[in-house]
Protein backbone atom coordinates (compact mmCIF):
# COMPACT_ATOMS: atom_id res chain seq x y z
CA UNK A 1 0.00 0.00 0.00
CA UNK A 2 1.65 3.44 -0.73
CA UNK A 3 0.44 6.27 1.54
CA UNK A 4 0.79 8.48 -1.42
CA UNK A 5 -2.14 7.58 -3.14
CA UNK A 6 -4.43 8.37 -0.32
CA UNK A 7 -5.63 11.32 -0.84
CA UNK A 8 -7.15 10.68 -3.97
CA UNK A 9 -8.30 7.25 -2.41
CA UNK A 10 -9.88 9.13 0.09
CA UNK A 11 -11.45 11.69 -2.33
CA UNK A 12 -12.83 9.43 -4.46
CA UNK A 13 -14.24 6.55 -1.59
CA UNK A 14 -15.84 9.85 -0.04
CA UNK A 15 -17.00 11.31 -3.01
CA UNK A 16 -18.53 7.85 -4.19
CA UNK A 17 -20.35 7.72 -0.77
CA UNK A 18 -21.64 11.04 -0.72
CA UNK A 19 -23.19 10.61 -4.16
CA UNK A 20 -23.96 6.31 -2.84
CA UNK A 21 -26.51 8.44 0.45
CA UNK A 22 -28.17 10.89 -1.40
CA UNK A 23 -29.13 7.93 -3.95
CA UNK A 24 -30.23 5.52 -0.86
CA UNK A 25 -31.80 8.40 0.58
CA UNK A 26 -33.77 8.88 -1.82
CA UNK A 27 -34.83 5.80 -2.23
CA UNK A 28 -35.81 5.41 1.51
CA UNK A 29 -38.01 8.60 0.78
CA UNK A 30 -39.44 7.08 -1.94
CA UNK A 31 -39.87 3.49 -0.81
CA UNK A 32 -41.23 5.26 2.41
CA UNK A 33 -43.89 6.91 1.00
CA UNK A 34 -45.06 4.15 -1.55
CA UNK A 35 -44.51 0.96 0.17
CA UNK A 36 -44.69 2.23 3.56
CA UNK A 37 -47.16 4.49 3.33
CA UNK A 38 -45.63 6.81 5.81
CA UNK A 39 -46.07 10.44 6.07
CA UNK A 40 -43.62 12.65 4.40
CA UNK A 41 -43.32 14.58 7.55
CA UNK A 42 -42.12 11.32 9.40
CA UNK A 43 -39.65 10.41 6.00
CA UNK A 44 -38.01 13.62 6.14
CA UNK A 45 -37.66 13.92 10.19
CA UNK A 46 -35.02 11.42 9.98
CA UNK A 47 -33.92 11.62 6.82
CA UNK A 48 -32.96 15.49 6.51
CA UNK A 49 -30.29 15.78 8.96
CA UNK A 50 -28.46 13.12 7.36
CA UNK A 51 -28.17 15.25 4.78
CA UNK A 52 -25.60 17.53 6.57
CA UNK A 53 -23.63 14.49 6.74
CA UNK A 54 -23.62 13.78 3.13
CA UNK A 55 -22.67 17.31 2.44
CA UNK A 56 -19.58 17.66 5.09
CA UNK A 57 -18.40 13.76 3.84
CA UNK A 58 -18.40 15.88 0.15
CA UNK A 59 -16.21 18.59 1.44
CA UNK A 60 -13.93 16.60 3.21
CA UNK A 61 -13.18 14.46 0.12
CA UNK A 62 -12.42 17.58 -2.01
CA UNK A 63 -10.31 18.83 1.13
CA UNK A 64 -8.33 15.48 0.82
CA UNK A 65 -8.13 15.82 -3.26
CA UNK A 66 -6.24 19.04 -2.83
CA UNK A 67 -3.51 17.14 -0.91
CA UNK A 68 -3.04 15.23 -4.26
CA UNK A 69 -2.24 18.67 -6.26
CA UNK A 70 1.23 19.34 -6.40
CA UNK A 71 0.20 23.36 -6.37
CA UNK A 72 -3.20 23.66 -5.00
CA UNK A 73 -3.41 27.16 -5.11
CA UNK A 74 -4.33 26.46 -8.94
CA UNK A 75 -7.46 24.16 -7.97
CA UNK A 76 -9.68 26.62 -9.53
CA UNK A 77 -7.75 26.30 -13.06
CA UNK A 78 -8.67 22.49 -13.04
CA UNK A 79 -11.98 23.61 -14.70
CA UNK A 80 -10.18 25.79 -18.00
CA UNK A 81 -10.20 22.20 -19.95
CA UNK A 82 -14.25 21.35 -19.70
CA UNK A 83 -15.01 19.02 -22.39
CA UNK A 84 -11.77 17.43 -23.60
CA UNK A 85 -10.53 16.56 -20.14
CA UNK A 86 -12.69 13.56 -17.81
CA UNK A 87 -10.62 15.38 -15.14
CA UNK A 88 -12.49 19.08 -15.98
CA UNK A 89 -15.75 17.25 -15.82
CA UNK A 90 -15.02 15.08 -12.53
CA UNK A 91 -14.54 18.65 -10.77
CA UNK A 92 -17.45 20.50 -12.50
CA UNK A 93 -19.64 17.78 -11.51
CA UNK A 94 -18.67 17.44 -8.06
CA UNK A 95 -19.07 21.58 -7.42
CA UNK A 96 -22.67 20.77 -9.16
CA UNK A 97 -23.58 17.70 -7.07
CA UNK A 98 -22.99 19.63 -3.91
CA UNK A 99 -23.99 22.81 -4.86
CA UNK A 100 -27.59 21.38 -6.01
CA UNK A 101 -27.58 19.51 -2.76
CA UNK A 102 -26.96 21.88 -0.45
CA UNK A 103 -29.88 23.73 -2.38
CA UNK A 104 -31.98 20.73 -1.59
CA UNK A 105 -30.61 20.68 1.63
CA UNK A 106 -31.89 24.30 2.39
CA UNK A 107 -35.09 23.83 0.81
CA UNK A 108 -35.85 20.63 3.23
CA UNK A 109 -34.64 22.36 6.21
CA UNK A 110 -36.95 25.33 5.61
CA UNK A 111 -39.31 23.70 4.23
CA UNK A 112 -39.58 26.19 1.33
CA UNK A 113 -40.93 25.51 -2.36
CA UNK A 114 -43.33 23.02 -3.27
CA UNK A 115 -42.89 19.35 -2.93
CA UNK A 116 -42.99 18.77 -6.47
CA UNK A 117 -40.35 21.19 -6.59
CA UNK A 118 -37.87 19.75 -4.13
CA UNK A 119 -38.04 16.20 -5.55
CA UNK A 120 -37.36 17.32 -8.95
CA UNK A 121 -34.48 19.30 -7.29
CA UNK A 122 -33.49 15.89 -5.47
CA UNK A 123 -33.95 13.65 -8.89
CA UNK A 124 -32.27 16.45 -10.98
CA UNK A 125 -29.07 16.09 -7.99
CA UNK A 126 -29.27 12.67 -7.96
CA UNK A 127 -28.36 12.49 -11.82
CA UNK A 128 -25.97 15.22 -11.53
CA UNK A 129 -24.18 12.77 -8.63
CA UNK A 130 -24.14 9.50 -10.97
CA UNK A 131 -22.90 11.53 -13.68
CA UNK A 132 -20.16 12.59 -11.16
CA UNK A 133 -19.62 9.10 -10.14
CA UNK A 134 -19.40 8.05 -14.51
CA UNK A 135 -16.76 11.18 -15.43
CA UNK A 136 -14.80 9.73 -12.30
CA UNK A 137 -14.62 6.24 -13.84
CA UNK A 138 -13.78 7.97 -17.12
CA UNK A 139 -10.35 9.57 -15.99
CA UNK A 140 -9.06 6.00 -15.26
CA UNK A 141 -11.27 3.81 -17.90
CA UNK A 142 -9.59 6.25 -20.75
CA UNK A 143 -5.89 6.01 -19.44
CA UNK A 144 -5.85 3.40 -22.45
CA UNK A 145 -2.24 2.34 -21.16
CA UNK A 146 -3.10 1.22 -17.99
CA UNK A 147 -4.67 -2.20 -18.43
CA UNK A 148 -6.06 -2.17 -14.77
CA UNK A 149 -7.79 1.01 -15.15
CA UNK A 150 -8.99 0.14 -18.84
CA UNK A 151 -11.35 -2.45 -18.23
CA UNK A 152 -15.27 -2.56 -17.82
CA UNK A 153 -13.97 -3.00 -14.09
CA UNK A 154 -13.34 0.37 -13.32
CA UNK A 155 -17.08 1.68 -13.35
CA UNK A 156 -18.21 -1.04 -11.77
CA UNK A 157 -16.09 -1.11 -8.80
CA UNK A 158 -16.80 2.60 -8.64
CA UNK A 159 -21.05 2.13 -8.61
CA UNK A 160 -19.90 -0.82 -6.26
CA UNK A 161 -18.42 1.34 -3.94
CA UNK A 162 -20.68 4.41 -4.79
CA UNK A 163 -24.10 2.09 -3.51
CA UNK A 164 -22.14 0.05 -1.14
CA UNK A 165 -21.11 2.70 1.26
CA UNK A 166 -23.92 4.89 0.74
CA UNK A 167 -26.39 1.87 2.03
CA UNK A 168 -24.08 1.44 5.09
CA UNK A 169 -23.51 5.46 5.60
CA UNK A 170 -27.31 6.05 5.88
CA UNK A 171 -27.95 3.41 7.95
CA UNK A 172 -25.51 4.07 10.23
CA UNK A 173 -26.61 7.89 10.40
CA UNK A 174 -30.41 6.37 10.84
CA UNK A 175 -28.99 4.51 14.02
CA UNK A 176 -26.80 7.88 15.21
CA UNK A 177 -30.23 9.93 14.22
CA UNK A 178 -32.03 7.90 16.52
CA UNK A 179 -29.67 7.32 19.56
CA UNK A 180 -29.58 11.20 19.82
CA UNK A 181 -33.07 11.75 19.96
CA UNK A 182 -33.85 9.03 22.03
CA UNK A 183 -31.33 11.20 24.78
CA UNK A 184 -33.27 14.40 23.76
CA UNK A 185 -36.71 12.64 24.10
CA UNK A 186 -35.54 10.95 27.55
CA UNK A 187 -34.17 14.42 29.05
CA UNK A 188 -37.57 15.66 28.16
CA UNK A 189 -39.76 12.45 29.02
CA UNK A 190 -41.61 12.71 25.72
CA UNK A 191 -42.47 11.72 22.18
CA UNK A 192 -41.95 7.63 23.05
CA UNK A 193 -44.85 7.11 20.34
CA UNK A 194 -42.89 9.03 17.86
CA UNK A 195 -40.02 7.90 18.31
CA UNK A 196 -41.43 3.66 18.26
CA UNK A 197 -42.56 4.55 14.49
CA UNK A 198 -39.70 6.33 13.63
CA UNK A 199 -37.44 2.81 15.07
CA UNK A 200 -40.00 0.76 12.94
CA UNK A 201 -39.14 2.83 9.78
CA UNK A 202 -35.70 2.62 10.70
CA UNK A 203 -35.52 -1.24 11.52
CA UNK A 204 -37.40 -1.83 7.92
CA UNK A 205 -34.74 0.67 6.12
CA UNK A 206 -31.67 -1.31 7.66
CA UNK A 207 -33.57 -4.79 6.50
CA UNK A 208 -33.21 -2.97 2.82
CA UNK A 209 -29.30 -2.10 3.64
CA UNK A 210 -28.54 -4.89 4.53
CA UNK A 211 -29.50 -6.90 1.24
CA UNK A 212 -27.98 -3.95 -0.35
CA UNK A 213 -24.77 -4.69 0.95
CA UNK A 214 -24.81 -8.21 0.65
CA UNK A 215 -25.59 -8.12 -2.87
CA UNK A 216 -23.13 -5.44 -3.65
CA UNK A 217 -20.52 -7.83 -1.69
CA UNK A 218 -21.30 -10.50 -4.30
CA UNK A 219 -20.86 -7.88 -7.23
CA UNK A 220 -17.50 -7.22 -5.21
CA UNK A 221 -16.41 -11.31 -5.15
CA UNK A 222 -17.80 -11.47 -8.72
CA UNK A 223 -15.58 -8.85 -10.62
CA UNK A 224 -12.43 -9.69 -8.60
CA UNK A 225 -11.79 -12.91 -10.28
CA UNK A 226 -13.07 -12.15 -13.76
CA UNK A 227 -10.85 -8.83 -13.71
CA UNK A 228 -7.80 -10.56 -12.46
CA UNK A 229 -8.52 -13.09 -15.15
CA UNK A 230 -8.42 -10.94 -17.54
CA UNK A 231 -5.35 -8.79 -16.04
CA UNK A 232 -3.10 -12.28 -15.94
CA UNK A 233 -3.92 -13.02 -19.61
CA UNK A 234 -2.78 -10.13 -20.82
CA UNK A 235 0.79 -8.20 -21.32
CA UNK A 236 3.72 -7.74 -18.48
CA UNK A 237 2.09 -4.32 -17.29
CA UNK A 238 -1.46 -6.51 -17.34
CA UNK A 239 0.50 -9.31 -15.29
CA UNK A 240 2.23 -6.88 -12.51
CA UNK A 241 -0.91 -5.43 -12.25
CA UNK A 242 -2.85 -8.85 -10.98
CA UNK A 243 0.08 -9.83 -8.68
CA UNK A 244 -1.33 -6.25 -6.19
CA UNK A 245 -4.92 -7.01 -7.09
CA UNK A 246 -3.84 -10.40 -5.62
CA UNK A 247 -1.39 -9.16 -3.06
CA UNK A 248 -1.90 -9.25 1.14
CA UNK A 249 -3.48 -6.09 0.89
CA UNK A 250 -5.65 -6.81 -1.51
CA UNK A 251 -6.82 -10.04 0.78
CA UNK A 252 -6.83 -7.85 3.88
CA UNK A 253 -9.79 -5.37 1.69
CA UNK A 254 -11.33 -8.51 0.52
CA UNK A 255 -11.96 -9.62 4.05
CA UNK A 256 -13.13 -6.49 5.88
CA UNK A 257 -15.55 -6.07 3.35
CA UNK A 258 -16.67 -9.46 3.57
CA UNK A 259 -16.86 -9.13 7.55
CA UNK A 260 -18.75 -5.91 7.34
CA UNK A 261 -21.44 -6.22 4.46
CA UNK A 262 -21.35 -9.85 4.37
CA UNK A 263 -21.37 -11.13 7.93
CA UNK A 264 -23.25 -8.00 9.19
CA UNK A 265 -25.17 -7.51 6.93
CA UNK A 266 -26.88 -10.89 8.20
CA UNK A 267 -26.55 -9.51 11.57
CA UNK A 268 -27.95 -6.30 10.47
CA UNK A 269 -31.20 -8.22 8.73
CA UNK A 270 -31.58 -10.69 11.49
CA UNK A 271 -31.78 -7.86 14.42
CA UNK A 272 -33.50 -5.51 12.86
CA UNK A 273 -36.72 -7.37 12.42
CA UNK A 274 -37.26 -7.29 15.89
CA UNK A 275 -38.36 -4.00 17.11
CA UNK A 276 -36.07 -3.58 20.87
CA UNK A 277 -36.65 -1.57 23.17
CA UNK A 278 -32.82 -0.69 23.60
CA UNK A 279 -31.73 0.30 19.45
CA UNK A 280 -27.53 0.31 20.79
CA UNK A 281 -26.78 -2.82 19.90
CA UNK A 282 -27.95 -2.53 16.74
CA UNK A 283 -26.37 0.99 15.98
CA UNK A 284 -23.10 -0.82 17.14
CA UNK A 285 -23.60 -3.40 14.49
CA UNK A 286 -24.52 -1.30 11.76
CA UNK A 287 -21.72 1.46 12.60
CA UNK A 288 -18.94 -1.49 13.05
CA UNK A 289 -19.90 -2.94 9.58
CA UNK A 290 -19.57 0.41 8.08
CA UNK A 291 -16.53 1.11 10.00
CA UNK A 292 -15.14 -2.14 8.38
CA UNK A 293 -16.33 -1.57 4.92
CA UNK A 294 -15.17 2.16 4.67
CA UNK A 295 -11.79 0.93 5.84
CA UNK A 296 -11.70 -2.19 3.01
CA UNK A 297 -12.87 0.61 0.28
CA UNK A 298 -10.05 3.08 1.34
CA UNK A 299 -7.30 0.32 1.33
CA UNK A 300 -9.10 -1.04 -1.91
CA UNK A 301 -8.97 2.17 -4.00
CA UNK A 302 -5.47 2.87 -2.82
CA UNK A 303 -4.52 -0.46 -4.04
CA UNK A 304 -6.52 0.63 -7.48
CA UNK A 305 -3.84 3.63 -8.26
CA UNK A 306 -0.99 0.95 -6.98
CA UNK A 307 -2.31 -1.41 -9.31
CA UNK A 308 -1.60 0.91 -12.10
CA UNK A 309 1.36 0.41 -14.45
CA UNK A 310 1.55 1.41 -17.73
CA UNK A 311 2.48 0.24 -21.07
CA UNK A 312 5.75 2.32 -22.98
CA UNK A 313 8.35 3.13 -21.44
CA UNK B 1 1.02 26.51 -37.96
CA UNK B 2 4.82 25.86 -38.40
CA UNK B 3 6.32 22.57 -39.12
CA UNK B 4 6.17 20.06 -36.50
CA UNK B 5 9.02 19.30 -35.23
CA UNK B 6 10.52 16.24 -34.07
CA UNK B 7 13.30 13.59 -33.47
CA UNK B 8 15.09 10.85 -34.84
CA UNK B 9 16.74 7.82 -33.17
CA UNK B 10 19.18 5.84 -34.81
CA UNK B 11 19.27 2.53 -32.36
CA UNK B 12 21.67 1.07 -34.61
CA UNK B 13 23.82 3.17 -33.51
CA UNK B 14 23.11 3.76 -29.86
CA UNK B 15 25.84 2.21 -26.98
CA UNK B 16 23.17 3.02 -24.27
CA UNK B 17 25.69 5.56 -22.31
CA UNK B 18 23.11 8.03 -21.53
CA UNK B 19 24.80 11.26 -22.68
CA UNK B 20 21.88 12.32 -24.18
CA UNK B 21 20.11 11.63 -21.03
CA UNK B 22 23.10 13.97 -18.51
CA UNK B 23 23.54 16.84 -21.37
CA UNK B 24 19.41 16.62 -21.29
CA UNK B 25 19.50 17.55 -17.51
CA UNK B 26 22.97 19.36 -17.23
CA UNK B 27 21.11 22.14 -20.25
CA UNK B 28 18.02 22.17 -18.23
CA UNK B 29 19.23 22.32 -14.59
CA UNK B 30 16.49 19.31 -13.84
CA UNK B 31 15.98 18.60 -10.45
CA UNK B 32 16.83 15.01 -9.07
CA UNK B 33 14.44 12.53 -9.90
CA UNK B 34 13.40 14.40 -13.14
CA UNK B 35 14.45 13.09 -16.32
CA UNK B 36 13.53 14.81 -19.69
CA UNK B 37 14.89 12.05 -21.69
CA UNK B 38 15.66 8.59 -20.41
CA UNK B 39 17.59 5.48 -21.94
CA UNK B 40 15.83 2.58 -21.50
CA UNK B 41 17.58 -1.47 -21.90
CA UNK B 42 15.35 -3.20 -23.64
CA UNK B 43 16.40 -7.05 -23.13
CA UNK B 44 15.27 -10.53 -23.47
CA UNK B 45 15.89 -13.88 -25.10
CA UNK B 46 14.81 -17.77 -26.50
CA UNK B 47 16.28 -20.92 -27.12
CA UNK B 48 17.59 -21.33 -30.72
CA UNK B 49 17.46 -25.19 -31.64
CA UNK B 50 19.68 -26.89 -34.17
CA UNK B 51 18.52 -30.58 -34.36
CA UNK B 52 18.56 -31.26 -30.56
CA UNK B 53 21.01 -28.49 -29.56
CA UNK B 54 19.71 -25.48 -28.16
CA UNK B 55 22.09 -22.33 -28.20
CA UNK B 56 20.36 -19.05 -26.28
CA UNK B 57 19.42 -16.85 -28.89
CA UNK B 58 19.14 -13.19 -26.44
CA UNK B 59 18.81 -9.39 -27.48
CA UNK B 60 19.31 -6.29 -25.67
CA UNK B 61 18.68 -2.45 -27.48
CA UNK B 62 18.13 0.36 -26.22
CA UNK B 63 15.60 3.17 -26.57
CA UNK B 64 16.07 7.16 -25.70
CA UNK B 65 13.42 8.32 -24.96
CA UNK B 66 12.15 12.28 -24.47
CA UNK B 67 8.90 13.42 -25.65
CA UNK B 68 7.29 13.21 -29.36
CA UNK B 69 5.33 16.51 -29.73
CA UNK B 70 2.59 14.13 -30.87
CA UNK B 71 0.40 15.06 -33.20
CA UNK B 72 -2.63 13.58 -31.11
CA UNK B 73 -1.32 14.22 -27.84
CA UNK B 74 -2.59 12.57 -25.16
CA UNK B 75 -1.45 14.76 -22.33
CA UNK B 76 -3.14 18.29 -23.78
CA UNK B 77 -6.64 16.10 -23.92
CA UNK B 78 -6.40 15.50 -20.69
CA UNK B 79 -5.23 18.10 -18.86
CA UNK B 80 -7.53 19.53 -17.16
CA UNK B 81 -5.81 23.18 -17.03
CA UNK B 82 -4.86 23.58 -20.34
CA UNK B 83 -0.93 24.46 -18.56
CA UNK B 84 -0.16 21.14 -20.90
CA UNK B 85 -0.55 23.16 -24.85
CA UNK B 86 1.24 23.28 -28.02
CA UNK B 87 3.12 26.31 -27.98
CA UNK B 88 3.18 28.68 -31.80
CA UNK B 89 6.07 26.32 -33.03
CA UNK B 90 4.18 23.20 -32.77
CA UNK B 91 6.07 21.94 -29.33
CA UNK B 92 4.12 20.43 -26.93
CA UNK B 93 5.27 22.34 -23.24
CA UNK B 94 3.72 23.08 -19.45
CA UNK B 95 2.37 26.67 -18.93
CA UNK B 96 3.61 26.64 -15.30
CA UNK B 97 1.60 29.17 -14.19
CA UNK B 98 -1.68 27.31 -15.03
CA UNK B 99 -0.58 23.78 -13.87
CA UNK B 100 -2.02 22.13 -10.82
CA UNK B 101 -0.33 19.24 -10.77
CA UNK B 102 -2.51 16.60 -10.50
CA UNK B 103 -0.28 14.19 -12.95
CA UNK B 104 -2.89 13.19 -15.28
CA UNK B 105 -0.71 13.81 -17.67
CA UNK B 106 2.00 11.48 -16.41
CA UNK B 107 -0.33 8.47 -16.18
CA UNK B 108 -1.53 9.31 -19.47
CA UNK B 109 1.85 9.38 -21.67
CA UNK B 110 3.23 6.02 -23.14
CA UNK B 111 6.29 8.06 -23.15
CA UNK B 112 6.56 9.02 -19.63
CA UNK B 113 7.55 12.54 -21.22
CA UNK B 114 5.48 15.15 -18.74
CA UNK B 115 7.85 14.44 -15.68
CA UNK B 116 6.71 15.85 -12.07
CA UNK B 117 8.89 18.58 -10.19
CA UNK B 118 8.13 17.89 -6.38
CA UNK B 119 9.49 20.74 -5.36
CA UNK B 120 8.06 23.44 -7.69
CA UNK B 121 4.54 21.43 -7.39
CA UNK B 122 4.14 21.23 -11.00
CA UNK B 123 5.26 19.33 -14.47
CA UNK B 124 8.00 19.79 -16.46
CA UNK B 125 8.81 18.56 -19.95
CA UNK B 126 10.96 18.54 -23.10
CA UNK B 127 10.48 21.37 -25.18
CA UNK B 128 12.81 20.78 -27.32
CA UNK B 129 15.50 22.90 -25.91
CA UNK B 130 13.72 25.94 -26.78
CA UNK B 131 16.29 28.00 -25.01
CA UNK B 132 19.35 26.61 -27.22
CA UNK B 133 17.02 26.50 -30.46
CA UNK B 134 16.25 30.58 -29.71
CA UNK B 135 20.40 31.23 -29.68
CA UNK B 136 20.34 28.94 -32.70
CA UNK B 137 22.32 25.96 -31.47
CA UNK B 138 20.81 22.40 -31.55
CA UNK B 139 19.12 20.52 -28.66
CA UNK B 140 21.31 19.10 -25.94
CA UNK B 141 20.98 15.62 -26.44
CA UNK B 142 20.86 15.71 -30.54
CA UNK B 143 24.59 17.31 -29.74
CA UNK B 144 25.83 14.86 -27.20
CA UNK B 145 25.72 11.48 -28.82
CA UNK B 146 29.09 10.62 -29.23
CA UNK B 147 27.69 8.15 -31.97
CA UNK B 148 25.01 10.49 -33.86
CA UNK B 149 22.34 8.57 -32.92
CA UNK B 150 20.04 11.45 -32.44
CA UNK B 151 18.89 14.36 -34.73
CA UNK B 152 15.74 16.32 -34.62
CA UNK B 153 14.32 19.00 -37.35
CA UNK B 154 11.05 19.21 -39.27
CA UNK B 155 9.60 15.84 -39.18
CA UNK B 156 8.67 15.16 -42.86
CA UNK B 157 12.29 15.92 -43.48
CA UNK B 158 12.86 13.32 -40.95
CA UNK B 159 10.68 11.08 -42.33
CA UNK B 160 11.87 11.62 -46.00
CA UNK B 161 15.36 10.62 -44.56
CA UNK B 162 14.73 7.76 -42.46
CA UNK B 163 11.38 5.98 -43.35
CA UNK B 164 8.50 6.45 -41.13
CA UNK B 165 9.01 3.77 -38.07
CA UNK B 166 8.25 5.04 -35.09
CA UNK B 167 7.58 2.67 -32.80
CA UNK B 168 9.46 -0.78 -31.79
CA UNK B 169 9.35 -3.04 -28.14
CA UNK B 170 8.83 -1.56 -24.97
CA UNK B 171 6.94 1.71 -26.92
CA UNK B 172 3.47 1.37 -27.99
CA UNK B 173 1.80 1.30 -31.19
CA UNK B 174 2.43 5.10 -33.11
CA UNK B 175 -1.29 5.16 -34.32
CA UNK B 176 -3.03 6.81 -31.10
CA UNK B 177 -0.53 9.31 -29.99
CA UNK B 178 1.08 10.26 -33.68
CA UNK B 179 4.20 10.74 -32.23
CA UNK B 180 6.42 12.80 -34.29
CA UNK B 181 9.51 10.51 -33.87
CA UNK B 182 11.40 8.24 -36.64
CA UNK B 183 13.08 5.02 -35.48
CA UNK B 184 16.08 3.30 -37.23
CA UNK B 185 15.50 0.25 -35.80
CA UNK B 186 18.08 -2.44 -34.15
CA UNK B 187 19.10 -5.32 -35.71
CA UNK B 188 17.23 -7.04 -32.88
CA UNK B 189 14.62 -5.02 -32.44
CA UNK B 190 11.22 -6.73 -31.41
CA UNK B 191 7.38 -5.71 -32.74
CA UNK B 192 5.25 -3.53 -30.93
CA UNK B 193 3.69 -5.60 -28.57
CA UNK B 194 5.98 -8.94 -29.21
CA UNK B 195 6.49 -8.85 -24.96
CA UNK B 196 9.49 -11.13 -25.30
CA UNK B 197 11.72 -8.86 -23.39
CA UNK B 198 11.55 -6.42 -20.49
CA UNK B 199 12.99 -3.12 -19.78
CA UNK B 200 16.03 -3.74 -17.80
CA UNK B 201 16.74 -0.98 -15.55
CA UNK B 202 13.10 0.13 -14.73
CA UNK B 203 15.02 1.59 -11.95
CA UNK B 204 16.93 4.19 -14.21
CA UNK B 205 13.90 5.23 -16.45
Amino acid sequence: MNVADLPMAVFTVLAQMSVGAFLVLGAVQVLARTVGGRSAEQVDRLTDPILYAVGASLVLGFAASALHLGNPINALNVLRNLGSSWLSAEIALGIAFGALGLLFTLLQHFKRGSLALRQALASVTAVVGLSLVAAMSMIYYSVDIAPAWSTWATPVQFLTTTVLLGALAVGTALMATILVRRRADAAQAAGSEEQAEDLALITTTLKGVAAVSVTMLGVIFLVTPLQLNLLSQGGPAAVESAQVLSGAWFVTRLVLVFLGAGLMGLFIYRFATVTREDPRPLATVVSVAFGLVLVGELIGRTLFYESMTRIGM
Amino acid sequence: MSERLGFYFDQTRCTGCKACQIACKDTNDLPVGVLWRRVAEYAGGSWRTHGRTFSPQVFAYYVSMACNHCDDPVCTEVCPTTAMHRDDDGVIVVDEELCVGCRYCEWSCPYSAPQFDADAGHMTKCDLCADERAEGREPACVLACPSRALDWGPIDELRAAHGDIDAVEPLPDGSVVQPNLVIKPHRDAEPVGAGRGSIANPEEV
